[in-house]
């Protein structure tokens, strides 16, 4: 599903070059759920960035669902992204000024789907995380757990076949974190969505299929 | 999209107040000094309705002049008959004070068919005025000798006075006033109108009447329209003569420099009137800039979340210049609503057509103002790299 080959990233200034990536190679099979752990400053976000097409390798190949994504205009990579990969934060990232469904619906904006099909699928999503009851809800009036939930439905309302998430458990505590994970495992099992999970949680790293592990830009595991 | 355009800045409207605060004054400031530059230009772009190209105006004192009439008019005859034979000299009239460009002014009222027509401006003028100005006849004729017997006294009108008293119909022969028949005015004929007050200024209502004995004592100007050949020995030999004749200090004023004088008295408070205005739009530019600068530094993880979400670069800057002109149009709205008050309300007493096209020439400014602005700040949010903004949120 995404291929990895020799994949680098290093950052320029003036004066300092520093290495984030080093030659990684990793391939992650169709339905897999895998975790990404690491200290931190080890490169596990760029490497989830370069996984969802935000950030360019400065070297190496990166394909997902078999298509070199490298020679894609800005455009085409945008569509890319809106119909194969779905995204969640450690920081959510809402728009605080729209309403719950308003948010979850954003990526459908980008799809030409008409007003009627957006609010069904948006609802569906929402139903999906429990947060049927809170759609005209601003997420500055929702706990944590329950923004988080509003992220991943934004994730899944269109479907995707990948989801990259960030340190989804990272800004919330135990209880919360594991419905959060509960509901990504459900969405891994059931939907057969491949999920990329970046942590420093090691107990919600083992309830994925597989672990790597990150250390100074290189993999060690 | 638009929907959801919308609704964001609905959602955000007590952010936006500034934005809209701005595009409201700039709109009104904008549609006032449209209204001023359309009225004047649609007053510029009329006919003079003369010519006033080598009119010299004499003007003198008549005190030293004899009281008697039947001597003064004896004393103007012989004047005029010198200075006909003078070869510089084209055609001559004696006038009223209030000459075109003179910055004297006499006016009179009329009732006619019940209609109430006040400030029509009255010139007393000579048989020859019309040749002096070129003007040109559109009706009926100039003054004759005959008129003297004329039981009613003759004028000559304009053009638009005399539609607003009889429509399309021939005026010339008409009696007008609503007074009993002998003093009623005869209208022998009808002028194109006549901007005796600049060329911004609108040609108002006016009558010629004929200086006859009964008063001429009031001539106070001479007006000549000298050949081109006529220069400064010319000027000089004029004045002498007239002051030798006048028993008085006598002026000479050339009208094409006194036409130039009375337009500066617009064009300066015009222009200085577009200066502070355009100082005021260069602000409101700046601040536009400012504020959708910020906003988009404000909304950087949005942008981000966006890029993340499936938009393009182009969708973005799209988006952030839909927002400012879906802000804009609130404004524009709501400014309409002020603008339009005043051909409704006849504020000012200028045409209609004045403050509508005001109105659409604001409107289209407002928008290239604000295209102008968004541009630049909805390339920039294009151009923010969404891995960074995600981070930096």
């Amino acid at each position: 599903m995404i291929r990895l080959k020799n994949i680098e990233k290093v950052y320029r200034t003036a004066t300092v070059e520093t290495l984030a990536i080093n030659r990684i190679n990793l391939d992650i099979a169709r339905g897999e759920f895998l975790s990404i752990m690491g200290p931190s400053g080890c490169g596990k976000s760029t490497l989830l960035n370069i996984m969802g097409l935000l950030d360019e390798p400065s070297k190496g190949d990166i394909k997902i669902d078999d298509q070199d994504i490298r020679s894609f205009s800005d455009k085409k990579l945008a569509n890319f992204r809106n119909e194969k990969l779905g995204f969640i934060f450690q920081s959510y990232h809402l728009i605080n000024d729209l309403q719950v469904l308003d948010n979850v619906e954003l990526p459908l904006l980008y799809r030409n789907s008409s007003a009627k099909e957006r609010k069904a699928l948006a609802t569906e999503a929402l139903e999906k995380v429990g947060l049927s009851n809170r759609l005209k809800h601003f997420p500055t009036q929702l706990s944590g757990g329950q923004r988080q939930r509003v992220a991943i439905a934004r994730a899944i309302v269109g479907r995707p076949q990948i989801i990259l998430a960030d340190e989804p458990t990272g800004n919330l505590d135990s209880a919360m974190g594991n419905e959060i994970m509960e509901i990504l495992i459900n969405l891994n099992k059931n939907e057969g969505t491949t999920i990329v999970m970046v942590t420093h949680d090691e107990s919600m790293a083992h309830k994925t299929h597989r672990l790597v592990r990150l250390f100074d830009g290189s993999q060690v595991q | 999209m638009y929907k959801h355009l919308f609704k964001l800045i609905w959602n955000k409207r007590k952010q936006n107040i500034l934005f809209l605060s701005e595009i409201l004054i700039s709109f009104l400031v904008v549609f006032a000094v449209f209204s001023y530059l359309t009225y004047y230009y649609k007053n510029y772009i009329k006919p003079l309705g003369f010519d006033y190209d080598r009119v010299w105006a004499v003007s003198y004192n008549s005190d030293q002049l004899s009281k008697n009439a039947d001597s003064l008019n004896i004393f103007y005859t012989n004047l005029n008959k010198a200075l006909k034979a003078m070869p510089e000299i084209e055609a001559i009239s004696f006038s009223s004070s209030n000459y075109p460009y003179s910055s004297s002014f006499m006016s009179t009222g009329l009732t006619q068919g019940g209609k109430k027509f006040n400030q029509i401006s009255d010139f007393n003028v000579g048989s020859d005025y019309q040749k002096v100005w070129n003007i040109k006849l559109i009706d009926g004729r100039w003054f004759s000798p005959e008129d003297l017997i004329s039981k009613n006294k003759e004028i000559i009108i304009n053009e638009t006075f005399s539609k607003e008293m009889f429509g399309t119909a021939k005026t010339a022969g008409k009696l007008i006033g609503d007074f009993d028949d002998k003093r009623k005015f005869k209208i022998i004929g009808v002028v194109n109108d006549f901007k005796a007050n600049g060329d911004f200024v609108p040609a108002n209502n006016l009558m010629f009447s004929r200086l006859d004995t009964t008063n001429l004592k009031w001539a106070s100007t001479l007006l000549i329209r000298v050949r081109e050949t006529a220069g400064a020995s010319f000027e000089s030999k004029l004045y002498k003569f007239m002051a030798t004749m006048m028993r008085s200090a006598v002026e000479i004023q050339h009208v094409d420099e006194m036409r130039d004088a009375r337009n500066k008295e617009t064009i300066i408070p015009m222009l200085l009137f577009i200066i502070v205005a355009g100082f005021l739009i260069i602000n409101v530019a700046l601040g536009l800039f400012g504020v959708l600068w910020y906003n988009i530094n404000k909304r950087k993880g949005e942008i981000g979340l966006r890029r993340a979400i499936g938009a393009s670069g182009i969708s973005v800057s799209t988006q952030m210049v839909l927002e400012s002109l879906i802000l804009a149009t609130i404004s524009v709205l709501i400014g309409c609503f002020f603008a339009v008050q005043f051909p409704l309300l006849n504020v000012f007493d200028v045409a209609s057509g004045v403050y509508l096209i005001a109105i659409l020439l604001s409107v289209l400014f407002i928008y290239t103002l604000v295209i102008a602005c968004s541009l630049y700040p909805g390339r920039q949010a294009a151009a923010i790299h969404p891995a960074i903004a995600l981070h930096e949120d």
